[in-house]
């Protein structure tokens, strides 16, 4: 007997039915007025730190809340909580977040209706870049204590973020670490990347990343606001 | 790094379509990597070696085509290939739209 082999033609991104089920939470968190933040770095640049000093700030003026990723532990819940409404997501061992698990903390939380949603990714600078977590805006920190060669190194990281902030300033004086060089290198990768520099321990920067956050969010869906 | 759970779903949707087309067997998946889709060839053919050879796909060969990074520039244009993972047009530094290469595409299944 003769087998006829018949060839299908797909040509579907693997990631199709991912990518659409992260549309549908945006487009839902859209019209309600939530702007969801999904926060990027390296372990140790400095995101939780940002977003207590980002707590402070916003504090009486907007609502928001926090899904931490962490491999394990809820230390960073605990730094978070006493500021904003906070919920710990632990991936037990996986290196970034992914949808199903930034769901269920937005239902840990009482499916909130808040102005901000800022999603603390897993300290990773290569898996988190290939997962939609129904973000409107993706932003990746990078200290001065990392060195300025780091875009280029993570080209994806970079080419899907809108936002790089530079964080840890008041550590400049004391590293070979160059603004100029660094936003060279990440804007050849993504050349419409907007920039902050930031000191969240003496607040230097805070205002106006802020404000970016604010314009950001009147700018994404001002209609439903 | 998740080249394992990709090849889960990547099975997932094989079998389906395998189902769809009332075939005992599939021969043949043909998929396409680019330099900004996050997959690593040699990890993602080992991760369908093992993961296969346990699924309703058993005996299926994997074909991975490497494609270049390739993208357009609206306001010039033109496309071409980026090389270096520098996103600028070359004529107008402009920001450029990528359109091949960064996705893990299902190209082709034969049954």
């Amino acid at each position: 007997m003769t087998t006829l082999t018949k060839t299908i033609t797909i040509r579907r991104d693997l990631a199709a039915e991912a990518k659409a089920d992260a549309a549908v939470v945006r487009e839902r968190l859209a019209r309600r007025g939530t702007l969801v933040v999904n926060m990027l770095s390296s372990p140790g640049a400095g995101k939780t730190t940002l977003l207590e000093a980002t707590a402070r700030h916003l504090a009486g003026r907007h609502t928001m809340a926090v899904l931490v990723g962490d491999l394990e532990t809820d230390r960073d819940a605990q730094r978070l909580s006493p500021l904003v409404p906070t919920a710990q997501l632990t991936t037990g061992g996986a290196c970034h977040l992914e949808l199903p698990l930034v769901c269920r903390g937005l239902a840990a939380l009482g499916d909130p209706h808040v102005d901000f949603l800022f999603i603390e990714n897993v300290g990773n600078l290569v898996c988190p870049a290939s997962h939609d977590l129904a973000e409107h805006l993706r932003v990746v920190l990078i200290s001065t204590a990392e060195g300025d060669d780091k875009p280029g190194k993570y080209p994806k990281m970079f080419r899907t973020s809108h936002v790089m902030v530079v964080t840890k300033l008041d550590l400049l004086p004391h590293v070979p670490f160059s603004i100029e060089a660094v936003a060279e290198d990440a804007r050849r990768i993504q050349p419409d990347l907007a920039m902050f520099e930031v000191s969240a321990l003496d607040g230097a920067g805070i205002e106006a990343w802020c404000a970016y956050l604010k314009q950001s969010r009147v700018k994404q869906f001002g209609r439903y606001l | 790094m998740h080249e394992r759970s990709l090849v889960k779903s990547l099975l997932r949707q094989v079998d389906a379509i395998r189902r769809q087309h009332d075939a005992n067997h599939v021969s043949e998946v043909r998929v396409e990597v680019g330099p900004l889709s996050g997959v690593e060839p040699l990890l993602l053919a080992a991760a369908f070696e093992q993961l296969a050879a346990e699924s309703a796909v058993a005996g299926a060969k994997l074909v991975i085509d490497e494609v270049a990074l390739l993208a357009d520039c609206r306001p010039c244009g033109r496309e071409f290939e980026l090389g270096n993972f520098d996103f600028r047009c070359p004529t107008c530094r402009g920001n450029v739209r990528v359109t091949r290469g960064d996705e893990l595409l299902l190209v082709s299944v034969s049954l």
